[in-house]
């Protein structure tokens, strides 16, 4: 037996000594959320920062959708083997910040003497992922809504383009309805609670809760069951009801049903430029999002995700992510990222220099995001949104407005209905995260 | 052929040949007498260790799968606890108390209800349907037997989009055939639709199970009672209800227990793929909740509660179902 050992120990030595020789390179992981074409375009960006050096490299994997992504790593960090670098959306921010699995952002790059200048970043995604002025996440894919819609469906029903407010807006889907232009003047997009309630309570600056939106703390609670959202939900009824606004479904995506024509107009996501530049086969534009008449809009806020640092690792590999991060938010990096993808620029200078191209010349649609998050000064309302266990709350707060849509209760009592569900779960989140921010 | 047992110091047993035995499972197995019997009972296993280790694979899995989780998930359903388990806090029933208190909770509980006996009645009536119709087919039986087993090789998620997309009021073929005729179909703004679809789902996800052990039981009811029936005269729908029916009425029995089992606990991805409990919660069954509330919303104390309700009820329905359902079901044939 003892020949056997020996060249066994033999070989793992030279195992090892290879391996410590062809991995001089540290080597992190970063567990994403995007697939089809964006999880291309990670890939891409990536290669882009491995080929830019020699020292560190990154691993993307995709992990399934946001949840699935989240799920992924509560699991892997629970048993120690969470990667170095996870992306998570803008609901988890307080899951994040407050499971102490994470190293803030900030800090970390302070630590590597590559500190932030957070007034560099666009001011919406700063008051999302900052907390006192310190960046919690790496903003990476930051969106916003905006309408697009089918030019040759608003020519054929003799509208030049979608009217600026709902009050405009609204006759001109009920004649393309019945005008018989299409069947689907509107598709309702399957995120609806970000387009239509939290953005339209921004963009028409009424409060959605208490402590500005929760910025304040944790005693925050739910007060949308008042004033103008209400009339935006009886007009999402009234929409629906009349047939004048379709619901898409399983089976499908809601920005199929715009892109292969069927319907006029979706509020959607930015990012979703990528799938309507590929799909559309018709006129198409986009314009920003509808407000109340004789309201001045505020900016919309953001969706999207960043990159969160977690805990648990060597320097080395702090090392890399802070060089991962300074790579990504390079002019360079944003502006190819934007215009591949459509998401935002996240730092002014990115957009400068795409504006300073050209690039919004040739593709008009591109700028409205932007100019719509960066417009005017953001006020308590519109600053974004900061609500503990916010996935859970969602889930419920589309539950009852569907149920209004349903028919099966009242829109006032469906609010009235969901603040209620809303505001149990954030005192439990209070109740158990007690002295947190 | 000789038992090759010279190794053994024990003297040789005369098993009658049937039973022939190598050293330690002699030992372990035999009786003290040295005869073997027919059939295993308790008193021929001299020893505790040769069942143990025969067990002990399967009862280290269950260990690993259920009763760990099992035991988890009850300590769970007591706490309030941070997704990435950094603060937990121990709330007593407040888990429960909120689960009862909820009305969201008791219209699921509704749901299901309606949900697993519709389930239950159409896969056995189906399967029952099929499973009598292919065995009075002559020609191609094995073809269409095959055919029938197939849905049941399909990913219950596969399954769920598949009809989403066939039924979907927009898009889907059979939705607009349903719309051709005049029926106002349209999932996704009425409770029943929506209901009726995962129904569906589930049953024909399942038919292919139930079926299987329908035509193995048709197949054991013996041959002379359905020949004397024959020859008096019954034809083979009377000749069905009358005798094979009755005869296999431990297999519907047993088939009665999985399907509730099946609806209740192993339906949560059908439904995530063929409606995501919508709308308006409408198909949002009980096991679908603890998926949603523990896996999607993160929300480990109110799902953990949930998932002990399920096994309370689980248990309670298994033990409603032999101590008076079975009353009704005959073995002794």
């Amino acid at each position: 037996m003892r020949p056997f050992y020996g060249a066994f120990a033999g070989a793992g030595a030279l195992l090892l000594a290879g391996l410590s020789s062809a991995q001089a390179a540290t080597e992190i992981e970063f567990w994403h959320a995007m697939s089809g074409a964006l999880g291309e375009r990670v890939d891409e960006v990536v290669k882009k920062f491995n080929d830019s050096q020699k020292d560190y490299v990154v691993k993307a994997i995709a992990k399934g959708n946001y949840d699935e992504v989240l799920n992924g790593t509560i699991a892997a960090y629970r048993a120690k083997r969470q990667p170095e670098i996870v992306q998570s959306n803008e609901r988890s921010f307080l899951t994040m910040v407050n499971s102490g699995a994470i190293v803030s952002t900030s800090e970390l790059m302070a630590q590597q003497g590559r500190p932030v200048d957070v007034s560099k970043f666009i001011a919406p995604v700063v008051s999302y992922f900052a907390i006192d002025g310190k960046l919690q996440a790496m903003p990476f894919n930051s969106s916003t809504p905006i309408l697009f819609y089918n030019r040759d469906h608003f020519k054929a029903a003799g509208f030049d383009k979608p009217g600026a407010t709902w009050q405009e807006l609204e006759p001109q889907l009920d004649a393309i309805k019945a005008k018989g232009v299409s069947k689907c003047a509107m598709v309702l997009p399957g995120d609806y609670e970000w387009s239509f309630l939290e953005n339209y309570s921004a963009v028409n600056d009424i409060p959605y809760a208490t402590k500005r939106n929760g910025m304040d703390g944790l005693d925050t609670s739910f007060i949308f069951n008042k004033g103008k959202l209400v009339g935006q939900v009886e007009r999402m009824k009234r929409l629906v009801s009349s047939g004048v606004m379709q619901l898409a479904g399983q089976g499908i995506i809601p920005i199929q049903l715009f892109t292969s024509g069927e319907c006029s107009t979706i509020i959607a996501s930015t990012a979703s430029h990528a799938a309507v530049v590929a799909a559309a086969k018709f006129d198409w534009s986009a314009a920003e999002l509808p407000y109340e008449q004789g309201v001045t809009p505020k900016n919309s806020v953001i969706g999207g995700a960043a990159l969160w640092t977690l805990k648990g690792h060597t320097p080395e590999k702090y090392k890399a992510i802070a060089a991962f991060y300074d790579f990504l938010a390079k002019t360079d990096t944003q502006v190819w990222w934007h215009q591949a993808t459509g998401y935002v620029p996240v730092t002014t200078a990115a957009y400068d220099a795409a504006k300073a191209e050209g690039y919004y010349q040739k593709n008009p649609t591109r700028e409205i995001a932007v100019v719509q998050l960066m417009r005017g000064t953001p006020s308590d309302n519109s600053l974004g949104f900061r609500i503990g266990n916010s996935n859970q709350i969602n889930v419920a707060i589309m539950e009852e407005v569907s149920a209004a849509f349903l028919g099966k209760k009242p829109v006032q009592q469906a609010l009235d209905d969901a603040v209620g569900r809303g505001n149990e779960v954030l005192r439990r989140y209070e109740q158990l995260n007690a002295g947190k921010k | 052929m000789p038992a090759r047992n010279s190794t053994a110091a024990l003297p040789v047993a005369a098993g009658g040949g049937a039973l022939r035995l190598r050293w330690p499972f002699r030992r372990l197995l035999l009786k003290g007498d040295g005869q073997a019997e027919s059939g295993l009972k308790r008193a021929h296993f001299r020893d505790w260790r040769l069942p143990f280790w025969l067990l002990a694979p399967q009862l280290f899995i269950l260990l690993l799968f259920f009763f760990i989780p099992s035991i988890r998930a009850l300590i769970q359903a007591f706490q309030l606890t941070d997704p990435f388990g950094a603060t937990t806090q121990w709330v007593g029933f407040q888990n429960f108390e909120r689960l009862f208190r909820s009305g969201v909770y008791w219209s699921s509980a509704q749901v299901t209800l309606i949900f697993t006996i519709a389930q239950n009645v159409l896969t056995l009536s189906l399967a029952l349907l099929l499973a009598f119709a292919s065995n009075h087919i002559l020609r191609g039986r094995g073809v269409y037997r095959t055919v029938l087993l197939l849905p049941y090789a399909i990913a219950p998620a596969i399954a769920g989009i598949m009809l989403a997309f066939l039924f979907n009021p927009r898009v889907g073929p059979v939705a607009h055939m349903l719309q051709g005729l005049g029926f106002d179909w349209d999932p996704n703004r009425n409770s029943w639709h929506a209901l009726s679809l995962i129904v569906m789902a589930a049953s024909w996800k399942h038919i292919c199970y139930n079926y299987i052990f329908l035509v193995a039981a048709l197949l054991s009811v013996p041959q002379s009672i359905l020949e004397s029936a024959y020859l008096d005269g019954a034809g083979p729908i009377q000749r069905f209800l009358r005798i094979s029916l009755p005869m296999i009425t431990p297999t519907l029995f047993f088939l009665i227990v999985i399907n509730f089992v099946y609806g209740l606990f192993e339906t949560f991805a059908i439904v995530d793929a063929t409606t995501r409990g919508g709308p308006a919660g409408a198909t949002s069954i009980l096991v679908y909740k603890v998926y949603q509330d523990g896996f999607v919303t993160l929300d480990l104390g109110s799902s953990a509660a949930q998932s002990v309700v399920l096994m309370a009820l689980a248990l309670a329905l298994t033990f409603a179902q032999f101590r008076f359902v079975e009353r009704r079901v005959n073995y002794s044939v």
